[in-house]
């Protein structure tokens, strides 16, 4: 229920939009001249690729997305400075320790990312998907810690609004990561099929920018849950 | 002879419309003096019109029954006349085009390529912008003269506001509505409402003057911190002699679908006395859902939210019986949820007062229970709808047979 | 291109996309079609069809309306048709036809051959049946259909009377969410569309401004929905999950949620009011035969309007216990949005003034917009004075005034709009007797409906009320007549519409004689518009009586229609 709510960002939204987009015109995108003064259909014409105007539309719709989350922690701000109730009975604060081993993890495979994609820039395919795997692997890294964390904490989703916010938030961010791993699994499996990058690189660009807006996500989120814990 | 107009101002103005920004002289008015002539009657016209609409005003509203309601209505009449300027002016403007720039049956030619003016572009930026600005200030005058809306204090839930008040009594009632997963309405529904109620009648003015002394220092505690409405405060007292001393706090309580105020006497009445001309202090709370506190009337009007306990402030200014109503929807029988407001002489009131205390508690003519029955009676047909509160029990129950005067 | 009128090819009839002169191939509105302009007219006629929907409830709710008990209908049916009515007349009405709208216009208007994402486009509009049918099927499920109104206000709507899972309230915030999902998607598309894909020379000044203003609507989607999708999120869960985001006992705030709500749902009357402006500006130079008045200003007031929407939503909290110095704010912010507004307005009646009007259809339906408009906007600026509101506010003053928004001036709009470009996208004349007809009908109508609202409200009626006291029956009987009329007024638009469809005059390429790309294609215009020959925009739009072309070699593309 929740998902077929949050699935316009994470399910089919993201998923979908670089596939669907290029999908149709797979010719040709680089030959689109970004020229200012709406010039960017100089010449070409009409059925040819649109494929360049992926990347804009994926920025965009980051950029929307990126507002559902201001939106929550706008809620969470709201609720942990004004809210009557806070931290259900005996519930002291969060564990910071493994959360924070779980947070460089998935920091630094943004940079991991950004490997893979300079390897695929130099058209070394090889190393882009050894570094292009090793970030997936850290991804779905971060998915088992923070699920290890749910399963031990003492307190649940109906909990008051503390509990309510905290998974709600760990929980939106982390089906993020999970599409995010997701989008990557498949921009790997594209990348064996002949002649996928002929047309540019706009999937993995798209990817690995989701992949970099989910991990500033996550740090500003470990900021305020975990890090902010005093009223 | 208005065609001859049109052409002769059409051959006046190849450089494009000119004129202050209102719209009927929208014309050139220094080149043709049957123009100046025919803009300065409609402006005239307009304004006279405008002035004529400003006095339908009081025919529109209710009778003015509290101090707020002549500034609030002024305020209108002010916006009416602006308001219903531009729009003449404006409806002049194409019901000429309409007149006398119609295009013949086979005519499709072009008219004047006029791209524009800045001059007039300016005019018509500046004017609006100086129109609002002038009534937001204003409004903001007004507002500040009201200073109808007190502190606001936040709670955890049904219970925690009745504690804050002083009425404990109903407490477990109130908890047992409030838990997670218990509707709120049905938990106060409940049969026992009334035996838990009776207790909290015996010494509850005591209880609830200490209460309330705690809950106002809390409430004004919330207010401080918003200093304009402190402000506000002092220029809300009425201009002549001394402020008489205010009343209250009045606590009411909301419920799906009842009304409940209580006096600091511990009275409980099913509509709202008031005495005129002095000030009165409302304490705002809901047992269940958002409800609202609305008296056309007094031009006053206060969202009742729970998890919240807020405090209003009002002077009635007219005796007469005026309606209450709820003006935030809160369910299946939101049209239902009205009472009355009776404004009285000092006497009077203190009159009432005393017999109500003297009175025994019976439960308040609820039109949403008498609904709900009816309801029950005919099958239970219609769609689903929490089953409406137990009618509280009160000294002074409603007279539901009262005529109203707004 | 140049198809003999009588025999047709057999691959014409079964063509995706429709073919100048081919008679329609109605299979392929039904289909998963990715061409924009099927896409439009899937959205329009679907959009159309909830219409009758909305205001069959619309009807039966004045019914109930004209006696002053609630006698016809139980108060929780009247409350459930209200929710609905307002939630089908917005989700699955207003924004899914101007969807329609933006899917016709946008690339004929800037030359391109169709949206820069045609697939997301169609999944898109396909999920607008999709929560159509989630939201009538609310209709059967135990209990009846969300009954909060559309604002869907907790606590009242995470009640649950029944207890129930799959409730009317869980599945209108399923619909709500898909719509939102569906919009963002769209937005996406069309921004992407007009920022990346103009047709050479057209730079952001020679753009129409139906297409500035649909840029900026859907910027505001793309601001707004993410908020309320957030705050319908934890609706949900309040209802579905015993969470207590909005739950006072758990130290939950109502509030809040009444922040996220009106953080879109007050922008998003600019959402749809928006591309009705852009309307009005593309008709009213076509129909006054001038150029638009001061083209910049009101290119540039649109996105001065998106900018304040996004800071205006508190004045729907004015009474919520909101501090004095936000009232004051908000109460400002509010009223300076009749300054970009005022412009536009001002702009559309010197483009009237000394025109050489031509009272089509289309033209009465927008200056009757413009003239309804300029009324709401008084009444809103009254809305927006703090001391007005408060005694207005919540009753039926705010009824009548967004009623004169939404329906007179929006649906207006969108009348208009239909009237001038179905030639260009049917191939086939509406029949303007009938058209004007419609236009009387539904003038008349809709002041008689909506005026006495603010009549009502004024003497104190509250919005919302399945009964009412006597005092305001006069009120009531008469505004439920205009309803009534207004139902009537429908009967010679869809007349209109089918016969027109099926049997109407053929339309030339250019019937209005106007000045725009969309007009330089036959009618229909081919599937991928101007193809591989997209022209090159010398000038800027509107250029009547300039006696300049608007594109380079405008001759050999008129040339071309005359072929054709």
């Amino acid at each position: 229920m929740a998902e077929s709510l949050l699935g316009g960002s994470t399910g089919p939204g993201s998923g979908g939009l670089p596939e669907l987009a290029a999908g149709r015109h797979p010719e040709g995108p680089e030959s689109r001249p970004d020229e200012p003064g709406g010039n960017s259909l100089g010449g070409h014409g009409g059925h040819g690729g649109h494929g360049g105007h992926n990347l804009t539309g994926f920025v965009i719709f980051l950029a929307s997305e990126s507002l559902i989350f201001a939106a929550l922690f706008a809620a969470y701000i709201v609720f942990k400075r004004s809210s009557p109730l806070w931290l259900p009975p005996g519930v002291e604060g969060l564990e910071v320790r493994e959360p924070l081993i779980n947070t460089l993890v998935l920091v630094s495979s943004s940079g991991v990312a950004w490997l893979a994609e300079r390897a695929l820039h130099r058209r070394q395919l090889g190393r882009f998907r050894l570094w292009w795997l090793l970030t997936m692997a850290m991804g779905s890294w971060f998915v088992l810690g923070q699920a290890r964390e749910w399963m031990g904490l003492p307190f649940g989703l109906a909990d008051g609004v503390f509990g309510a916010c905290f998974y709600l938030l760990t929980g939106f961010h982390g089906l993020h990561v999970i599409s995010g791993v997701l989008l990557m699994a498949l921009m790997l499996w594209r990348s064996f099929q002949p002649g996928n990058y002929d047309g540019g690189e706009a999937g993995v660009t798209a990817v690995g920018l989701f992949w970099h807006f989910v991990d500033v996500i996550w740090i500003v989120l470990f900021a305020l849950l975990y890090l902010w814990q005093d009223r | 002879m208005s065609d001859s107009v049109s052409t002769a101002t059409g051959s006046g103005a190849t450089s494009g419309p000119q004129g202050s920004g209102t719209p009927p002289d929208r014309r050139d008015p220094g080149l043709d003096r049957g123009a100046v002539v025919l803009v300065t009657l409609g402006v005239g016209l307009d304004l006279l019109a405008s002035r004529w609409l400003m006095d339908q005003v009081p025919h529109w509203l209710p009778p003015q029954a509290s101090t707020a309601a002549p500034l609030v209505d002024d305020l209108f009449g002010l916006e009416v006349g602006i308001g219903c300027f531009l729009l003449l002016g404006c409806t002049a403007v194409m019901v000429w085009t309409l007149l006398f720039d119609r295009t013949g049956r086979y005519d499709r030619d072009d008219g004047e390529p006029i791209e524009g003016n800045l001059t007039l572009e300016i005019t018509w930026t500046l004017i609006p912008l100086v129109l609002v600005l002038l009534i937001a200030w204003q409004a903001i005058r007004v507002n500040g003269q009201l200073a109808s809306l007190g502190g606001k204090v936040r709670v955890a839930g049904a219970a925690e506001a009745l504690r804050l008040v002083g009425l404990e009594g109903v407490e477990e009632i109130a908890a047992a509505g409030g838990a997670p997963g218990v509707d709120a309405a049905a938990g106060a529904a409940a049969p026992d409402h009334s035996s838990a109620l009776r207790p909290a009648q015996a010494g509850s003015a005591a209880a609830i003057a200490q209460a309330s002394e705690r809950s106002t220092a809390a409430l004004a505690a919330a207010q401080r911190s918003s200093p304009r409405a402190a402000a506000g405060a002092t220029v809300a007292s009425p201009p002549a002699g001394p402020p008489p001393a205010e009343l209250g706090p009045v606590v009411v309580i909301a419920r799906q679908w009842s009304w409940e105020f209580i006096y600091p006497n511990g009275v409980r009445s099913g509509e709202l006395h008031l005495p005129l001309n002095r000030p009165v202090r409302l304490r705002l709370l809901s047992l269940d859902v958002l409800h609202g506190l609305s008296i056309p009337a007094f031009r006053l009007r206060q969202d009742v939210v729970p998890g919240s306990v807020i405090d209003y402030r009002l002077t009635p200014s007219r005796e007469g019986r005026y309606r209450l109503r709820d003006s935030l929807f809160s369910g299946a029988y939101f049209a239902a949820n009205q009472t009355d407001v009776v404004v009285e002489s000092e006497e009077a009131f203190s009159h009432w007062l005393e017999t109500a205390l003297a009175s025994p508690l019976v439960p308040n003519p609820n039109l949403a229970s008498d609904l709900w029955e009816q309801r029950l009676r005919q099958g239970n047909r219609g769609w689903a709808t929490v089953a409406p509160a137990a009618p509280p029990l009160v000294n002074a129950p409603l007279d539901a047979t009262a005529p109203h005067a707004g | 291109m140049s198809t003999a009128p009588i025999r047709f090819d057999p691959r014409v009839l079964r063509a995706p996309h429709p073919v100048p002169g081919a008679p329609d191939n109605w299979r392929r509105f039904f289909t998963f079609n990715t061409d924009a302009k099927v896409i439009g007219i899937q959205y329009i006629a679907l959009a159309l069809l909830f219409l009758l929907v909305g205001g069959l409830l619309a009807m039966i709710m004045r019914g109930e309306l004209l006696t002053p008990p609630a006698d016809l209908i139980d108060p929780t049916v009247y409350n459930g048709l209200y929710t609905m009515h307002g939630t089908v007349m917005l989700f699955l009405f207003l924004f899914p036809i101007l969807n329609g709208f933006n899917n016709l216009l946008i690339p004929p208007m800037i030359g391109a051959p169709d949206m820069a994402f045609p697939r997301l486009n169609a999944l898109a509009f396909w999920m607008f049946p999709l929560f159509g049918v989630i939201l009538m099927a609310s209709f059967l499920v135990p209990g009846g259909p969300a009954s909060s109104g559309w604002w869907a206000y907790p606590p009242l709507s995470t009640q649950n009377p029944l207890g129930l899972l799959v409730n009317g309230q869980f599945l209108w915030i399923l619909a709500v969410a898909i719509s939102g999902v569906s919009s963002i998607l769209g937005a996406v598309n069309f921004c992407t569309t007009i920022m990346r894909m103009r047709a050479p020379g057209m730079g952001w000044f020679r753009l129409p401004i139906f297409c500035w203003t649909a840029l900026a609507a859907q910027t505001i989607q793309l601001a707004g929905l993410p908020v309320l999708t957030a705050g319908a999120v934890m609706l949900l869960f309040d209802l579905s999950f015993g969470t207590s985001f909005f739950r006072p006992e758990g130290g939950g705030d109502p509030m809040l949620y009444q922040h996220f709500f009106w953080f879109y749902s007050h922008p998003a009357v600019y959402v749809m009011v928006l591309p009705v402006f852009g309307f009005f500006s593309e008709i009213f130079p076509v129909y006054a035969r001038k150029p638009l008045f001061g083209y910049h200003v009101v290119a540039i007031a649109s996105f001065g309007i998106v900018l304040l929407s996004l800071i205006v939503w508190v004045h729907h909290m004015f009474t919520s216990g909101t501090p004095q110095w936000m009232r004051h704010l908000f109460m400002v912010t509010t009223m300076l949005i009749a300054v970009p507004t005022g412009i536009k307005v001002f702009a559309w009646l010197a483009t009237l003034w000394r025109g050489k009007l031509w009272l089509t259809t289309a033209m009465l339906f927008a200056m009757g917009g413009v003239f309804n408009f300029i009324f709401a906007g008084i009444t809103g600026v009254m809305l927006a004075t703090v001391p007005v509101d408060v005694h207005v506010g919540n009753t039926y003053f705010v009824v009548g005034h967004f009623h004169t928004v939404i329906f007179s001036t929006i649906t207006f709009g969108v009348y208009a709009a239909i009237y001038h470009w179905f030639a260009k996208f049917t191939g086939r004349m509406l029949y303007e007797g009938l058209g004007k007809v419609h236009f009387l009908l539904t003038f008349l109508a809709a002041q008689l409906n909506f005026l006495p609202m603010h009549w009502a409200g004024l003497m104190g009626m509250p919005r919302r009320v399945a009964a009412y006291d006597p005092e305001f029956a006069l009120a009531n009987v008469l505004a439920s007549l205009g309803a009534f009329l207004l139902g009537v007024a429908t009967i010679p638009f869809l007349l209109n519409l089918v016969s027109s469809w099926v049997r109407g005059a053929r339309a030339p390429a250019n019937p209005w004689q106007a000045i725009g790309l969309e007009w330089l294609l036959p009618s229909p215009p081919p599937a991928e518009n101007f193809e591989h020959d997209v022209p090159t925009v010398i000038s800027a739009p509107y250029g009547y009586g300039l006696g300049h072309p608007l594109v380079a070699d405008q001759e050999r593309y008129e040339a071309r229609l005359q072929e054709a």
